[in-house]
């Protein structure tokens, strides 16, 4: 693999629910690796911890105990850089049988010192996209105001008409028509697409090295949300920007990303190449990812008249996440050679060919790892 | 018959103006109105601070008392020192203009301070605003007022601190309201995501981009309450003392010869009160309806 772009070691990020008493494990034990001009894209359902992963790793998670542990290094400018650096000391956890029992935060201080780590990161090189792109912008300002405020914050365009010129550009190349009257639309004046564009004009504006697309294509219509998957496969082709791209949609992930990383329940399932880890005829496969596989329309289930697969149970629960394999309750896949080992502790992420990883007992590698 | 007529307008493009409510008449009428007091009382602000009056306000004429209108150049008329009332009007403005700015000043800057730390960080802040805001609604608000006069002194600024801190829980918690209502909307989240630093989210995309206008109607509407707060006090004796002029202690000074038919001296500062509040009343509603109300997300 190239050298990494960002690196997320053993993140976890808990948040509390006070009415269980209880922490909610959104993310729980994340390791990935971005390398520079690739596109990682993570799937898996709602409340699988794949949007945290990134809200953490933009240092926006302010809420609850947050992020509790780990490291998110950052490779930029030759140096290496984690924004978790120094976090621990503000955060006191108690642990027993590597469960957190209690922590104690002091927020204020965290807050500041994450402030202070994510100064001139946030934006500047990690840029994000968000879903309902509409709501994301202010609806009292319009877009070219909105675009200068970024410009004019994170490049050396100070000025008021180089920044403008440099705003109209960046319409033009997100494809919005006619940039130089669109520069004076409000949110409202726009259509959910045209806000999306919009959106990533702002975000790689202030040329990011990592561009976090957090669900871009989620509240969009149909045939829009090709057209914004379209334009980020020709920006990241004219930019070679480095995407971590975040869906529950496996044909987006599918159709922009090199590198696929599947999450269930706060982990890391399975990671590899995308078309190793989508191949249709693929031997080796965690039984989640194959549901997920399975769930989705195609062409071909429509052919054969079969029907789409529901995922057989419910989302897991993280607050009273089980000992042994957290899709051992669903999955479909359980021999009873295995089933004391999936009941009863969890499987490690094992490599079963070069940069191909999988958590689960039914692969010997995992058994060695 | 009714006709039917196509705006010529390119196709397919946005009108912003349509995306808009029309405007409705009424509210353009008092918004008018509203703005055309604002003006009459600044300009009248200003001739009093430089004292461009007409008249002298100080000048007794006993031979000339509770004159009617347009008596031997009095265009309002006389008081029941023969002083000259057109002038005692407009000087009557200073009673209560620098000491209304200072309250709505205190109100909107305290109730946006209030409100985006409700706002913002919620919990208790939120539930202390909240008491905050029920304790002044059960206790009268003259009644404080004059418990601070009696405390303090009799000084019309005391009493618009007063007035500025009872108004700030209604602003704090509209803005409260507005920031809840905003972080629904991930702009602020994305705002943050983009880089932007915390201050210039909250203040110009929270505060100025979003809630000035609430801030405008609530100033405006907080200048009513001020104007009408000095008057009673001023009325009741407990403001702006004779010989200087308010319109309070015109309309007081004017009521012993109410009954005696002379009842100019003491109408035309009502007046003046009435079609002041009014003004400010109205503009605050209709620039609520033109602004806030109707505006279309």
């Amino acid at each position: 693999m190239d050298a990494p772009l960002l690196a997320i070691e053993n993140l976890r990020t808990y948040f509390y629910s006070r009415a269980k008493r209880a922490f909610i494990r959104s993310v729980d034990g994340v390791s990935l690796e971005v390398a520079r001009g690739e596109t990682l894209g993570i799937v898996g359902e709602s409340g699988s911890g794949k949007s945290v992963t990134a809200l953490s790793a933009a240092g926006l998670v302010t809420a609850g105990p947050g992020v509790i542990s780990g490291r998110i290094d950052l490779y930029s400018n030759g140096a290496r850089r984690n924004l978790l650096d120094g976090l621990e000391n503000y955060a006191r956890i108690r642990e027993r049988d590597g469960r957190v029992m209690e922590v104690e935060k002091d927020e204020r201080g965290w807050r500041k010192r994450s402030e202070t780590l994510m100064a001139g990161v946030r934006g500047k090189e990690i840029a994000m996209i968000f879903q309902n792109p509409r709501s994301a912008l202010n609806p009292y300002s319009t877009i070219g105001k909105q675009l200068m405020e970024t410009i004019r914050l994170h490049t050396k365009l100070k000025g008021e008409s180089e920044a403008k010129e440099r705003a109209i550009h960046w319409l033009e190349r997100v494809r919005i028509d006619s940039p130089r009257l669109r520069f004076d639309n409000f949110p409202f004046g726009m259509s959910g697409g045209m806000c999306q564009r919009a959106m990533i004009a702002m975000a790689l504006s202030a040329e990011p090295s990592l561009l976090i697309a957090d669900e871009p294509t989620t509240g969009l219509d149909v045939t829009i949300q090709s057209r914004i998957v379209d334009l980020l496969a020709q920006l990241k082709a004219e930019t070679g920007i480095t995407t971590l791209l975040i869906s529950h949609d496996i044909s987006v992930i599918q159709r922009l990303s090199d590198r696929i990383a599947v999450m269930y329940g706060g982990t890391v399932v399975e990671t590899g190449r995308a078309a190793e880890v989508l191949a249709p005829e693929a031997k080796v496969r965690h039984p989640y990812t194959t549901a997920l596989l399975a769930s989705i329309p195609s062409a071909e289930t429509i052919r054969r008249k079969s029907y789409l697969q529901a995922i057989e149970g419910e989302v897991l629960d993280t607050i009273e996440v089980p000992r042994g394999c957290r899709f051992y309750g669903r999955c479909n896949r359980v021999t009873e050679a295995i089933r004391e080992n999936c009941a009863g502790s969890e499987p490690p992420l094992g490599e079963v060919a070069t940069g191909h990883k999988v958590r689960c007992w039914l692969y010997p590698a995992t058994g060695k790892a | 018959m009714r006709r039917y007529v196509q705006t010529p307008g390119s196709i397919g493009e946005f009108s912003e103006l349509a995306l808009r409510q029309r405007a409705e008449p009424l509210d353009l009428v008092y918004v008018g109105y509203g703005l055309l007091v604002v003006a009459v009382v600044v300009a009248s602000y200003m001739l009093g601070a430089f004292g461009w009056l007409p008249d002298d306000p100080q000048a007794m004429n006993v031979g000339l008392i509770n004159a009617a209108p347009f008596t031997s150049g009095h265009v309002l008329g006389t008081d029941f020192l023969g002083r000259d009332l057109q002038a005692r009007l407009i000087l009557g403005i200073q009673a209560y203009f620098l000491p209304g700015l200072l309250a709505i000043t205190i109100s909107v800057v305290g109730g946006s301070i209030l409100g985006i730390l409700a706002g913002y960080r919620g919990g208790w802040f939120d539930t202390i605003i909240t008491y905050f805001d029920n304790l002044l609604d059960s206790f009268p608000r003259l009644v404080l007022i004059l418990l601070v006069i009696a405390a303090f002194k009799a000084d019309i600024y005391y009493v618009m601190v007063v007035v500025g801190i009872t108004g700030m829980p209604v602003i704090a918690n509209l803005i409260a309201g507005k920031i809840a209502f905003l972080r629904q909307k991930s702009f602020v989240e994305a705002a943050h995501a983009l880089g932007l630093p915390a201050h210039t989210v909250i203040l110009k995309h929270i505060l100025w981009l979003n809630c000035r206008a609430l801030l405008v109607i609530q100033a405006t509407l907080g200048m009513a309450e001020a104007i009408l707060v000095e008057t009673s006090l001023s009325y009741l004796g407990f403001g702006v003392q004779e010989p200087t002029p308010s319109w309070g202690n015109m309309v007081q000074a004017g009521a012993n010869y109410f009954l005696q038919g002379n009842f100019w001296p003491s109408t035309a500062p009502a007046l003046a009160i009435l079609a002041t509040i009014l003004g400010f009343q109205l503009l605050g509603d209709g620039l609520n309806n033109l602004l806030e109300g109707k505006r279309r997300r």
